[in-house]
C-alpha cells in the first residue's frame, strides 16, 4: 500500500510518458500530426517536380532537391504545430460566455528545451545542406573554368544580347551545348537587370559597368527561356528571349550558320 | 497623484519629466546615429568600389582634408562650452552665448563651404553636376552637418532666451540643460566622425 | 516612478486658452496653409528655371511637396509648442488641456490633438484608408493578370500599380498595429495617463497624414516605374512621379522616428507602479521591440532616399556608375532597413495574437520568457541578414554563405513564437470568437510563410526562386497572412474598448472566411506560378502560367469581398453596434478596467500592478 502511494506521487519517467501517451487528447494530436506530416511529405515529393520546369543543369537539380527535401524535413514540425492547433480547434467552445478555466500551465521547461533543440538541429541541417550545395557549385565553377564555354551577356532596356568570344558571334538567342560547362559574364547597358535562364536554375544581376559572373553545368538537352528577374522599367515583362541546350553537333551547326552570315544572328 | 492628474499628465514630477525627455532625445540620437552610419558607409563603400575609376576622376578639384575638421569646430566648441556651463552655473550666462555664437558662426562657415565647393563640373549643355562619388558624398556629409548646426542653434537660442524667464521650473530646466548637453555632445561627435571620413580622399 | 509634486501654482497668471491661437487652428487651416506653401513654392521656384531640364523639374516638385508638409504642420499648429518653448513661454495648463481635446467632441479628431486615444483613432482610420487604396490597387493588378495579354492596363500603369500598391501596403502595415493599438490601448495597458510626449504623438500622426496626399500625387505625375524597392539606377532615370515616392518616404521616416521614440520612452518610463518588466503584457513588449527596431532601421532608408533625390535634383552620382556610383550601395542601404522593417511589421501582429490567445483559451500565456526571447532574437538577428535579398546581385558572392547562416538562424526564435502559441492552445477549449479565429489563421499562414522562407534563405534554391512570383507569395504569407491577420484579430479584440461597441459577429465571420480562404487560394496559386518560373512584377506572362494566375485572381476577388464585408461590419458596428460591456472578454489586462468613453487621464486613481495579466486557469491536478 505504501509502495503504491509512493509510486503515485513520484512515478518513474517511463510511467509518466506511458500515461501521457495513453491520454485521449494526446493520441488525437499524434494521429493528426502523423496525418499532416504524411500530407506534406507527399505534396513535397509530388508538387515541386511537377511544377518546376525540366531539369537541364546540375544547378537546377540541386535546387529542386532542396525544395523537395526541405519540405520533407519540415513536414514533421509543421505536423506538430498544425496537429496541436487542430486538436484544440476541434474542442472549441461556442456561445456568449467565456469557457471554463483551462489548466494553468505557465511553462514547461523540458518542452521549451526540446523544442529549441529540435529547431536548432533543423536549422543546422538546412545550413549545412545549403553550404555543401554552395561549395560544390563554387568548386565546380573553379575546376570547370578552363573548359567552359564563355558567353558575354548584355542586358539593356528591354532585350538580352549574347556574344560568344571564342566563336566570335553576336546573337539574341541563347544556345549552349550539353555536357560542357558554361560561364556567363553579365553586364548591363543601363539600369539593373537580372539574367535568368529559367531551366538552367541560375541567376545573376546585370549591373552597369560592373561584370558579374555565373556558371552552369548543362546535363540534358531542351529549350531555355531567358527572362529578366529585376524590374527594369516599362517593358520589363517583355524582356525575354529563348534558346536551348543542344547536342554538340547541333550547337556547332548553329554557330557555323551564324558565322556564315557575318557573325551576327539575323 | 490623483489630484494632479485631474489636470493632465504633465504634472508628473520635474525629475520624471526630465528623465523622460532625456531618454527621448537619446533615442532620437540613436536614429541620427543610424543616419550617420549610412552616410559613412556610403563614403567608404563607394571609395573602395571605385566604380569606373570615378571615385575621384582625374582633374577634379578636391577639398583639403582640413575642410571637414574646420566645419566641425563650431560643433566642438559649442559642446565644450555647454559642458562647462552645465558644471558651473555661474558661468552659464556666458557659456550659453558662446554655444549659440559658435553654432551660428560654424553654421555660416558650413553654408559658405557648401556654396563654394570646388568639384562642381559642367556637362556639354553647361549644366552643373558633381563629378565623382567623392564629390557626391561630400555634399551629403556637409548637408548633415548643416542640419546639425540648424537644430543646434535652435536649441541654443531657446536655452539662452529661457534663462531670462523667471516662470520656468528650475529643476526641470536643469534637466533640460543636461538633455541639451546630450544633443550638443552628439552633434560634435557626429561632426568629428564626418571629418574623419572626409579625411580619406 | 515618483509621484506627486509640482502642483500647478494658483498664482500663476494663465491666459484664457479661448483667446489663444491654438483654438483657431485645425485640419482646415492646415490644408489651406499647406496648399498655399505648396503652390507658392512651386511658382516661386519655377520662375526663371529651365523646366525642360529634368533636374529642375525634380527640384521644384520635391520642394513643393516638402513645402506642403511644412505648411500643413504650421497651419495645424504643430510648431506652436516648439516656438513657445523657444521664447520661454511654455504652454499653460489650460492650453495643454485644450490641446488634449477635453470636451471638444468630434472636432478634436480634426485638430492637433494630444490625447493618445484620439491619435489612436486617427491612426485606425488612416490605416483603413491606406489599406483600402492599396487593396484597390491589388485588385487592379490581379484583374490585369487574370489572363495573359495584359488587357486591362498599360505596362506603365501596371508598373505604377505594383510599386504604389507595395509602398502603400508597407506603410499601412508598419502602422497597422502600433498605430491604432499602440496609441490607443498600449498606454492604458501599462497604466499610464498618456504617452510620454503627447505633442510628439500628435506630430507623428499629422506628419504621416501629410505624406498621404504626396504619395497619391505620384499618380498625377506619371506614376513610378520602380516597384516599392525603388532600386537605383532605375529610380535615377524615372519620371517626375518618383519625386512623390521619395518625399513620402522621407516624411514617413520622420514620423516613424518620432513615434518610435515616443512609444519606447512611454513603455520604459511610464509604466504603472508595480509593473515590473516581467509583468508587462506581451503586446506591449512586442510593440516596443518593433518600434525600437524601427528607430535605427529607417534612417538608412531615408539616407538612400535623400541620395536618390540628390542624384535627381543636383546631379550627384551616388548610383550613377559613370561617375563612380553603384546600385549596390542603394541595395545595401535599402535592405539594411528593409529586413528589420519586415519584422517591425510582423512582431506587433504576433504580439497582439499572443495577448488574445490566453484570454480566449482561459490559460496563461505559455512561456512568457520564450515569447520575449523569440521577439528579441528576431529583432537582434534581423539587422544581420539584409544581404539575403542580394544573393543574386553579384554584390559579394563570398558573403552569401555567412548571410545564409544568419538568415536561417532566424527560424529558431521564430519557432519559439509558434511554441508560445501552440503551448497556450494545448489542452485548451478555446472560445471561438473572431479574435481567436485570427490566432488559428495566423498559425496556418505563418507556417507556410515561414517554411517557404527557409527555401528562399538557401542560396542554391534562391538561384531559381529569387525575383520570381514565389517570393511575392512568400512575403504576402508573412506580411498579410501573419501581420495583417494579427492586426485584424487585434481590431476585433479591442474594438469594444476603442468604440464602445461590439464588432458585428456575423459580418466578422463572413469577412474572416472570405479573406482567409481567398488569401490562401490567391497565394497558393502564386506559389505555383513562381515554381513554374514566372518572374514577379510582370504585366504580362506566357500561357504556361495562365492557370496559376487565374486561380490567384479568383482568390484575390474573394479577399476583396471579404475586406468590403469587414469594412461594412466595422462601419455598421461603430455607428449602431451592440453596446459593449466594460470587459466583454473577461480579460485581465488594465485596459479592460476602464470604462468607455475612457477618461482623459485614463485612470481615476493610478493603478498598482501586483501580478502579470495571465493569471488564468485552475492548477493542474
Amino acid at each position: 500500500m505504501a509502495d503504491l502511494d509512493h509510486e503515485e506521487l513520484t512515478p518513474t519517467p517511463g510511467a509518466r510518458v506511458g500515461k501521457f501517451i495513453n491520454r485521449g487528447d494526446v493520441r488525437q494530436t499524434m494521429l493528426l500530426g502523423l496525418l499532416f506530416t504524411i500530407v506534406f511529405v507527399v505534396l513535397g515529393r509530388w508538387v515541386y517536380p511537377h511544377w518546376m520546369p525540366t531539369v537541364l543543369t546540375k544547378q537546377m537539380q540541386a535546387n529542386e532537391d532542396i525544395m523537395i527535401w526541405f519540405t520533407v524535413i519540415s513536414a514533421p514540425i509543421a505536423g506538430v504545430v498544425l496537429a496541436i492547433a487542430m486538436q484544440s480547434f476541434l474542442h472549441m467552445h461556442r456561445g456568449d460566455t467565456p469557457p471554463e478555466e483551462g489548466i494553468a500551465i505557465r511553462t514547461n521547461t523540458p518542452v521549451v528545451i526540446i523544442w529549441s533543440a529540435a529547431s536548432v538541429v533543423f536549422t543546422i541541417v538546412a545550413i549545412v545542406w545549403g553550404l555543401v550545395a554552395l561549395n560544390t557549385d563554387s568548386i565546380a565553377a573553379a575546376t570547370d573554368a578552363p573548359k567552359s564555354l564563355i558567353v558575354d551577356v548584355t542586358g539593356s532596356q528591354w532585350a538580352w544580347s549574347f556574344y560568344y568570344p571564342a566563336q566570335n558571334i553576336h546573337t539574341h538567342e541563347l544556345n549552349i551545348p550539353v555536357n560542357q560547362p558554361v560561364t556567363f559574364n553579365v553586364i548591363s547597358a543601363d539600369v539593373n537587370h537580372s539574367f535568368w535562364p529559367v531551366q538552367l536554375g541560375v541567376k545573376v544581376d546585370a549591373n552597369r559597368l560592373v561584370t558579374t559572373v555565373v556558371h552552369a553545368d548543362p546535363s540534358a538537352t531542351g529549350p531555355i527561356d531567358v527572362k529578366c528577374a529585376e524590374l527594369c522599367g516599362l517593358y520589363h515583362a517583355y524582356m525575354e528571349t529563348s534558346g536551348a541546350v543542344q547536342t554538340p553537333a547541333d550547337f556547332t551547326n548553329w554557330v557555323s550558320s551564324i558565322q556564315a552570315t557575318g557573325g551576327v544572328q539575323q | 497623484m490623483a489630484h494632479d492628474t485631474e489636470f493632465h499628465v504633465h504634472h508628473d514630477s520635474p525629475e520624471a519629466v526630465g528623465r523622460r525627455e532625456r531618454l527621448g532625445v537619446r533615442l532620437l540620437i540613436v536614429a541620427d546615429g543610424s543616419f550617420l552610419f549610412a552616410m559613412i558607409f556610403s563614403w567608404f563603400y563607394l571609395r573602395n568600389l571605385n566604380v569606373n575609376q570615378a571615385w575621384l576622376p582625374k582633374g577634379v578639384h578636391t577639398f583639403s582634408t582640413a575642410s571637414g575638421w574646420v566645419a566641425a569646430i563650431g560643433l566642438i566648441v559649442a559642446a565644450l562650452a555647454h559642458r562647462i556651463g552645465e558644471r558651473n552655473r555661474a558661468a552659464r550666462n556666458l557659456t550659453a552665448i558662446v554655444v549659440l555664437v559658435a553654432l551660428l558662426i560654424g553654421g555660416y562657415y558650413q553654408w559658405h563651404q557648401m556654396a563654394h565647393m570646388p568639384f562642381i563640373a559642367h556637362d556639354d549643355a553647361g549644366r552643373p553636376f558633381y563629378n565623382g562619388a567623392y564629390a557626391s558624398n561630400w555634399v551629403l556629409v556637409a548637408g548633415a552637418n548643416m542640419f546639425h548646426y540648424l537644430i543646434g542653434s535652435f536649441v541654443a537660442l531657446g536655452l539662452l532666451l529661457r534663462a531670462r524667464r523667471v516662470k520656468i521650473d528650475p529643476t526641470l530646466e536643469e534637466w533640460r540643460q543636461r538633455t541639451a548637453g546630450s544633443w550638443f555632445t552628439w552633434i560634435a561627435i557626429s561632426g568629428i566622425l564626418c571629418a574623419i571620413a572626409t579625411s580619406f580622399q | 516612478m515618483t509621484t506627486l509634486s509640482h502642483a500647478p501654482t494658483g498664482a500663476r497668471p494663465v491666459p484664457n486658452p479661448q483667446k489663444s491661437l491654438i483654438t483657431k487652428l485645425n485640419m482646415g487651416t492646415g490644408m489651406v496653409l499647406g496648399i498655399i506653401f505648396c503652390w507658392g513654392t512651386y511658382y516661386a521656384m519655377k520662375a526663371g528655371r529651365d523646366m525642360t531640364d529634368t533636374h529642375n523639374v525634380n527640384k521644384v516638385l520635391l520642394m513643393s511637396m516638402f513645402a506642403w508638409s511644412v505648411g500643413f504642420l504650421i497651419g495645424i499648429g504643430a510648431l506652436i509648442g516648439p516656438f513657445r518653448w523657444l521664447i520661454g513661454k511654455d504652454l499653460t495648463d489650460e492650453e495643454q488641456l485644450y490641446l488634449a481635446g477635453d470636451g471638444q467632441g468630434i472636432k478634436r479628431y480634426f485638430k492637433y490633438c494630444t490625447d493618445h486615444k484620439v491619435v489612436g483613432i486617427q491612426y485606425l482610420v488612416g490605416v483603413m484608408a491606406l489599406l483600402g487604396v492599396g487593396g484597390t490597387m491589388a485588385m487592379m493588378i490581379r484583374t490585369n493578370l487574370a489572363t495573359p495579354g495584359s488587357h486591362f492596363v498599360t505596362p506603365n500603369v501596371y508598373n505604377s500599380l505594383v510599386g504604389l500598391h507595395g509602398i502603400t501596403m508597407i506603410i499601412a502595415l508598419i502602422i497597422v498595429a502600433t498605430g491604432p493599438f499602440g496609441n490607443y490601448i498600449m498606454p492604458i495597458m501599462i497604466g499610464a495617463a498618456d504617452m510620454a510626449f503627447p505633442r510628439l504623438n500628435a506630430l507623428s500622426w499629422w506628419v504621416l497624414f501629410t505624406a498621404i496626399p504626396v504619395l497619391c500625387s505620384a499618380w498625377f505625375l506619371g506614376g513610378i516605374p520602380t516597384g516599392w524597392t525603388a532600386y537605383a539606377p532605375l529610380s535615377d532615370q524615372a519620371g517626375p512621379g518618383m519625386n512623390a515616392f521619395l518625399a513620402t518616404i522621407i516624411i514617413f521616416a520622420v514620423s516613424t522616428a518620432v513615434a518610435g521614440m515616443n512609444v519606447t520612452t512611454t513603455v520604459i518610463a511610464m509604466r504603472a507602479k508595480g509593473m515590473k518588466w516581467n509583468r508587462v503584457p506581451i503586446f506591449v513588449i512586442g510593440a516596443t521591440i518593433s518600434v525600437a527596431l524601427a528607430i535605427p532601421a529607417f534612417p538608412t532608408f531615408m539616407v538612400a532616399m535623400i541620395q536618390t533625390a540628390m542624384d535627381r535634383t543636383i546631379a550627384t552620382g551616388f548610383f550613377d556608375a559613370n561617375v563612380g556610383g553603384s546600385g549596390w550601395l542603394y541595395a545595401n542601404l535599402f535592405w539594411i532597413m528593409g529586413h528589420p522593417e519586415v519584422y517591425v511589421i510582423l512582431i506587433p501582429g504576433v504580439a497582439a495574437l499572443m495577448e488574445i490567445a490566453p484570454v480566449f483559451v482561459r490559460k496563461p500565456l505559455f512561456s512568457y520568457n520564450a515569447a520575449i526571447a523569440g521577439f528579441a532574437g528576431i529583432a537582434g538577428l534581423s539587422i544581420l541578414v539584409w544581404a539575403h535579398h542580394m544573393y543574386m546581385s553579384g554584390w559579394m558572392p563570398s558573403l552569401n554563405g555567412p548571410f545564409m547562416i544568419t538568415t536561417e538562424f532566424i527560424s529558431i526564435p521564430t519557432g519559439l513564437l509558434f511554441l508560445v502559441l501552440i503551448g497556450t492552445l494545448w489542452r485548451g477549449k478555446p472560445w471561438m470568437k473572431l479574435p481567436m479565429l485570427s490566432v488559428y489563421a495566423f498559425i496556418w499562414d505563418f507556417l507556410i510563410g515561414g517554411i517557404t522562407g527557409i527555401y528562399l534563405s538557401d542560396v542554391p534554391a534562391d538561384n531559381y526562386l529569387h525575383g520570381s512570383m514565389y517570393v511575392t507569395a512568400h512575403f504576402h504569407y508573412t506580411l498579410m497572412g501573419a501581420a495583417l491577420t494579427g492586426a485584424i484579430g487585434g481590431l476585433a479584440y479591442w474594438f469594444p474598448k476603442m468604440t464602445g461597441r461590439m464588432l458585428n459577429e456575423r459580418g466578422g465571420y463572413v469577412a474572416f472566411w472570405f479573406i482567409q480562404i481567398g488569401f490562401n487560394v490567391l497565394f497558393l496559386g502564386m506559389f505555383i506560378a513562381g515554381a513554374e518560373g514566372q518572374p514577379r512584377r510582370v504585366a504580362d506572362y506566357a500561357h504556361l502560367f495562365a492557370h496559376a494566375n487565374l486561380i490567384s485572381t479568383i482568390g484575390a476577388y474573394s479577399v476583396g469581398i471579404g475586406m468590403l464585408t469587414l469594412l461594412w461590419a466595422i462601419v455598421h458596428s461603430w455607428r449602431s453596434g451592440k453596446i459593449a460591456p466594460m470587459n466583454p472578454w473577461g480579460a485581465k489586462t488594465l485596459e479592460w478596467t476602464v470604462p468607455y468613453p475612457v477618461p482623459l487621464v485614463n485612470f481615476e486613481t493610478p493603478p498598482i500592478v501586483t501580478s502579470d495579466p495571465y493569471g488564468y486557469g485552475r492548477s493542474a491536478k
